[in-house]
């Protein structure tokens, strides 16, 4: 039973969240396949100096 | 209180004076009589401030030319020589609560607009818009022609202009922008609205004016549809200077570019600056034949209309200027979204008709600059490298000087906690 059911999801169209830089996204959707866009970017682009600072600062909640 | 709440409160205090702060442009005196730290020598230049060995060609003409307008040299040469040696003290407008757009700078003698804070009591200042004529010391031009206009300015048009804004009781600011929502201003680099609605309520006072030039005058003043931008940088100048006073509050309170750098200041470290290298103003350029190659990076005091909300922060409420720039209502959008995404607050006097009436957002909190990393964009006209105004456009504000001004903010932050306990 269980098994079938994940059959069932390959089965179904392919629905890809794509989380992060849109670019891959795009190059699915030129694929012909549907994407979700999750609008996520690392606090402070990634900076680990500012994350600390922010961390203490806070503010963006 | 945490670090974070105490940043917080500071933060909800500034927004509240952003927001609540009433400007009303109530004057117009010689620069030294009315702005504080001005003496007979001192050069109110824009931006953060350069060595004098970095300070580019524009400037260095307005300043000179400055010098001469004041008498203080005979010539542009004599004159440099002077700020070399020191003998002519050049410093940044916004350390004085003054604004000073594009090229322009402030000597002693200039007439500049005093606006005034009704809630709060700061005061702020600006010289007079010098109107359409590109050759003036606004875009870093001084000659023969020049120095003719800047006497004009001092000793006729200015003085009326503060007889007659005297006798109107002072021009409410906020009542020429709520009145003039939705008519399409941005209120940094387009303002034909607010600056008719602002000359119906100066002019009838100045049609019984002794000055003989009287009529010159009024013609002058109807003609210029850039001329709210001026007393709108001294009535945000003039609420600036209640935020500088708020420790370990991360709101940006001032901003500006020299041509090299650009800079901004926040209301928990007052006029402290905090730079980078200036950003390029992209856009539309007045002559085909500019490249970028002939633009100085972002020069001008002018931004401080976005510390205030205007400009790039609201870019929907002008969509003609994004159009006239180059770019389209989806940008426009884009620009006002960012900025929301970013502010602490939003405005409630001037309801853009065509964004669900919402209004203009407010308070750049420095810590959601870096921390989505979502970089909020001045509006601005660019200067050549050889003077003039090279073209018109925007530029997204540079994420390495809100870094700096969090160092600064942390390094308070952590001494307050440790006093604290």
């Amino acid at each position: 039973m269980d098994c079938e059911k994940i059959l069932n999801l390959f089965r179904s169209e392919l629905v890809v969240v794509n989380v992060g830089p849109k670019l891959f996204a795009e190059a699915l959707e030129k694929q012909g396949y549907r994407t979700v866009q999750v609008d996520w970017k690392p606090i402070a682009g990634g900076d680990r100096e500012m994350q600390a600072i922010l961390d203490v600062l806070g503010g963006l909640d | 209180m945490t670090i974070e709440q105490k940043v917080n409160a500071a933060n909800a205090q500034a927004a509240d004076i952003l927001t609540r702060a009433r400007p009303v442009w109530t004057d117009v005196q010689p620069a030294i009589d009315v702005i504080p730290g001005m003496t007979k020598t001192t050069v109110l230049v824009p931006g953060p401030p350069l060595p004098v060995e970095q300070i580019t060609p524009p400037i260095r003409t307005s300043i000179c030319g400055a010098a001469v307008h004041e008498g203080l040299a005979k010539t542009k040469e004599e004159a440099w020589t002077m700020v070399e040696r020191g003998e002519v003290s050049v410093e940044p407008a916004q350390n004085h609560q003054c604004g000073c757009a594009a090229c322009m700078v402030v000597s002693a003698s200039m007439p500049v607009m005093v606006a005034e804070d009704k809630v709060y009591g700061g005061k702020g200042y600006a010289p007079i818009h010098p109107g359409p004529n590109p050759k003036c010391l606004r875009w870093g031009f001084y000659d023969e022609d020049v120095e003719r206009d800047l006497s004009w300015f001092r000793d006729h048009f200015g003085p009326a202009l503060g007889r007659a804004v005297r006798k109107s009781g002072g021009i409410d600011l906020i009542t020429v922008l709520a009145k003039t929502a939705g008519m399409g201003d941005e209120n940094h680099n387009r303002q034909p609205a607010a600056s008719m609605c602002l000359a119906l309520q100066v002019i009838p006072w100045m049609l019984d004016d002794p000055d003989p030039q009287r009529d010159e005058m009024i013609r002058h003043f109807a003609a210029n549809d850039r001329f709210f931008l001026h007393p709108m940088m001294a009535g945000v100048e003039s609420i600036t200077e209640s935020i500088k006073k708020i420790p370990l509050s991360t709101v940006v309170a001032g901003m500006a570019g020299n041509g090299v750098e650009f800079g901004i200041q926040l209301a928990g470290t007052g006029n402290r600056w905090y730079t980078t290298k200036a950003p390029v103003i992209q856009g539309t350029f007045l002559n085909p034949s500019y490249t970028e190659a002939d633009l100085l990076g972002y020069l001008g005091d002018s931004c401080v209309t976005e510390v205030y909300g205007l400009g790039g922060m609201s870019a929907i409420a002008g969509p003609a200027y994004l159009r006239m720039t180059g770019s389209t209502i989806a940008e426009a959008r884009s620009r006002t979204e960012k900025a929301r995404a970013v502010s602490l607050a939003e405005h409630t006097f001037a309801p853009i008709p065509w964004d669900d009436f919402r209004g203009f957002p407010v308070g750049l909190d420095a810590r959601r600059v870096v921390g989505l990393n979502i970089l909020p964009i001045s509006h601005g006209g660019s200067a050549l490298k050889k003077g003039g105004q090279g073209g018109a456009g925007a530029a997204e504000l540079p994420v390495d000087c809100f870094k700096d001004a969090l160092r600064a903010i942390h390094k308070d932050a952590l001494a307050w906690a440790e006093q604290e306990g």
